[in-house]
């Protein structure tokens, strides 16, 4: 062999010895934990998937800089709001090979979804879809975050406080909402209150023929509204323009938040709303001041519910994964037992699931639009200010 | 309950007139060329948000933003139609998935421009209540019903009196006739899809002065076009009026005397019941005579 095939033959060890040495230091370095986040980002639910996907994304900010040992990567796919597309995101990610998902929103999208995670032995953890089924159904690495109980207790508490006497329910027919309205029936009517129901479809646009009802027939002290943003607006444009004689507009979700008194604040004025963060947030813990400044960084703007549910849901995913990847135990069931074992104070408040993978201590609180401000009026022992009752935004 | 059943007959004639706005320009364009256009519930979103950039980015009245409307969905609109006229010699099942895709674009672009934030007017002008009698209704919608009835009568007016209109409706009728006469099918059929423009125009704008958008919602609105356009029987334009007024209508009673779950369910109830027994629609015959 001459001296120029040698110094080949020298250069090409060479160059496998460094691309080995380099793979294998970068296998070391990047103890890397994939994983998937299925969200909506366009379609009807796109405004609230993105609200979580903010607060997931500032979780794996924060744990990446808090946990040196592991590193969180996420892959996210949208799932447009569509329950078909959610399973094939689902699929996708599972394909992908990662070790668990985070996001969902809208229980009908979370349900397949969640079924396809459990059948690639997934776990899934959300905080976007509160119907009982999701729970109910035996899914076996099913984790929520929230349920409806806590919505509940929120709004039958708040008019307790309120002393009211009647409610109407306008709620739309989608699962969740359908849901928790029977159960609020059911609560309020056995608390003795005279309640009546209106169940409207949610591609209804025109809300005074239902208001006209309430306002002539029911004659109700509290109009309750179970449905989502833009059914909000049509139902307090309707009451504006009607004006019937009641002392309270109050609402759940994506209400009560600094998005609707900035994009409607002729509407919402008054009007309550299940919120967990009072309007400009206020945070107390050292988590919660971590979770407020990495938000403002990376967003630029106050933090709301829906980055504070995507992050605390995604935190506690992140560290039952940590804990499974320091025993071993990441091939074998070791997420979801992880999640199990978990209790821990969080942003929420503590957090613990029970064996169907519910939240067993959720309990929401309820926030009011005054001024330019939400505060947090109930319960009292959370309350940044005291409720304007009996006050309506017209 | 008698005032209750008048608030909803008057909710529904004013929700008819909107829904006559939006199914005028899918109904000419099907007339003239035998094209579903499933975009143009897109157009009358595009409008919309035009209006919500008026409102929310020069801090004017969108009502105002009618001009701008005008020329930037007249142009998409003619886009669509150069897309269009490409394929529709082929089965027109091709035209249906062309114009549904260019929707997806179209829903798709707004999504990218406008987020998917809902939006909707906070001109206090245009949501002040009306109240005439028993009747509430809020200053928007009102407005909106004339400006439809105006559009509707300068529609009808166009198609029976000008050349054009004559010229479309020629090409509607027989295309092959037309062309022996000396009409430019190819040509009138460009004016119709840009008249639907003006249409949609006009239908954005009034969504957003007193409904909610956001960039999802074109295809419900296309699909009550299309069942409105059904409704009526192809080609009339009175029918197009008394079909929309009638889905308001049966939608908003039987919200008030049965349950607004039903809302959906009494619109596509009436469609078929109309079909069944009137299968050219209800003004179908009438049209095709005409």
């Amino acid at each position: 062999m001459t001296n120029k095939y040698q110094g080949l033959r020298r250069l090409a060890l060479l160059a496998t010895m460094t691309t080995a040495l380099a793979a294998g230091m970068s296998s070391a370095a990047a103890d890397e934990l994939k994983v998937g986040v299925e969200i909506p980002l366009t379609g009807s639910l796109a405004r609230v998937g993105s609200g979580m996907q903010e607060g997931i994304n500032v979780a794996a900010d924060v744990f990446n800089k808090t946990n040196g040992k592991h590193k969180i990567k996420l892959v996210t796919i949208d799932d447009e709001s569509a329950p078909a597309k959610a399973i094939a995101a689902v699929e996708k990610l599972a394909g992908e090979g990662v070790l668990a998902i985070t996001g969902g929103y809208g229980s009908n999208n979370i349900a397949p979804a969640a079924d396809a995670a459990g059948k690639a032995g997934l776990v899934y953890v959300t905080s976007g879809g509160v119907d009982d089924n999701l729970v109910g159904s035996g899914r076996k690495n099913f984790f929520r975050i929230n349920n409806v109980a806590g919505y509940q207790k929120a709004m039958v508490g708040l008019l307790e406080d309120m002393n009211a006497r009647s409610v109407a329910i306008v709620y739309s027919t989608k699962e969740a909402t359908a849901a928790l309205a029977k159960d609020l029936e059911k609560a309020w009517g056995a608390k003795g209150l005279k309640v009546s129901s209106h169940a409207f479809d949610p591609a209804i646009s025109d809300f005074k023929p239902i208001i006209n009802k309430i306002k002539l027939q029911d004659k109700p002290e509290v109009i309750a509204m179970i449905g989502y943003e833009n059914d909000y607006v049509g139902i307090l444009r309707a009451a504006r323009v009607l004006k019937p004689a009641v002392k309270a507009m109050v609402g759940v979700w994506s209400l009560a938040t600094p998005k609707m008194a900035q994009d409607f604040p002729d509407l919402v004025p008054n009007v309550y709303g299940t919120a967990l963060l009072p309007f400009p947030a206020q945070f107390t813990t050292a988590d919660g001041k971590l979770f407020e400044e990495t938000y403002r960084r990376l967003y630029k703007k106050d933090p709301d519910y829906l980055g504070q549910f995507g992050y605390v849901q995604s935190m506690l995913l992140f560290e039952a994964i940590a804990r499974a990847a320091d025993k071993g135990t990441l091939k074998k069931d070791g997420v979801a037992e992880e999640m199990r074992k978990t209790d821990r104070d969080t942003l929420i408040g503590r957090v613990q699931f029970g064996a169907n993978g519910d939240n067993l201590n959720f309990t929401h609180h309820m926030g009011q639009h005054q001024g330019d401000k939400v505060a947090i009026v109930w319960p009292k022992a959370a309350a940044t200010n005291k409720m304007n009752y009996p006050a309506v935004p017209w | 309950m008698t005032e209750l059943i008048l608030q909803a007959l008057y909710s529904g004639l004013l929700q008819g007139g909107s829904y006559a706005l939006i199914a005028l320009g899918l109904a000419l364009v099907f007339g003239a060329m035998r094209v579903i256009n499933l975009a143009q519930g897109e157009l009358v979103l595009l409008a919309a948000y035009i209006a919500y950039s008026v409102e929310s980015g020069l801090g004017l009245n969108p009502v105002l933003a009618i001009p701008i409307a005008l020329v930037v969905v007249c142009l998409t609109s003619a886009i669509v139609y150069a897309v269009v006229s490409r394929i529709k010699k082929d089965r027109e099942i091709n035209s249906l998935i062309l114009t549904y895709g260019i929707g997806v674009i179209l829903t798709n672009g707004m999504l990218l421009i406008w987020k998917a934030d809902i939006r909707s007017t906070s001109s206090e002008w245009l949501q002040e209540a009306f109240v005439l009698g028993p009747f509430y209704s809020m200053r928007s919608e009102v407005l909106f019903f004339g400006v439809s009835l105006l559009m509707m009568a300068a529609l009808w007016w166009w198609l029976s009196r000008s050349w054009y209109g004559r010229a479309v409706r020629a090409v509607s009728s027989n295309r092959d006739a037309a062309k022996l006469m000396g009409i430019n099918p190819g040509y009138t059929e460009l004016v119709s899809f840009i008249v639907a423009g003006i249409l949609a125009s006009f239908a954005g704008v009034a969504l957003f002065s007193y409904g909610v958008i956001s960039p999802a919602y074109g295809g419900v609105l296309t699909v009550k076009a299309f069942i409105i356009t059904v409704l009526a029987g192809v080609g009339s334009i009175p029918g197009v009026l008394i079909g929309a007024v009638l889905l308001g209508v049966a939608e908003a009673l039987t919200v008030t005397l049965a349950s607004s779950a039903l809302q959906e369910l009494a619109g596509m109830g009436l469609f078929l019941l109309v079909l069944f027994i009137m299968p050219n629609g209800l003004f179908g015959l009438r049209a095709r005579r005409g």
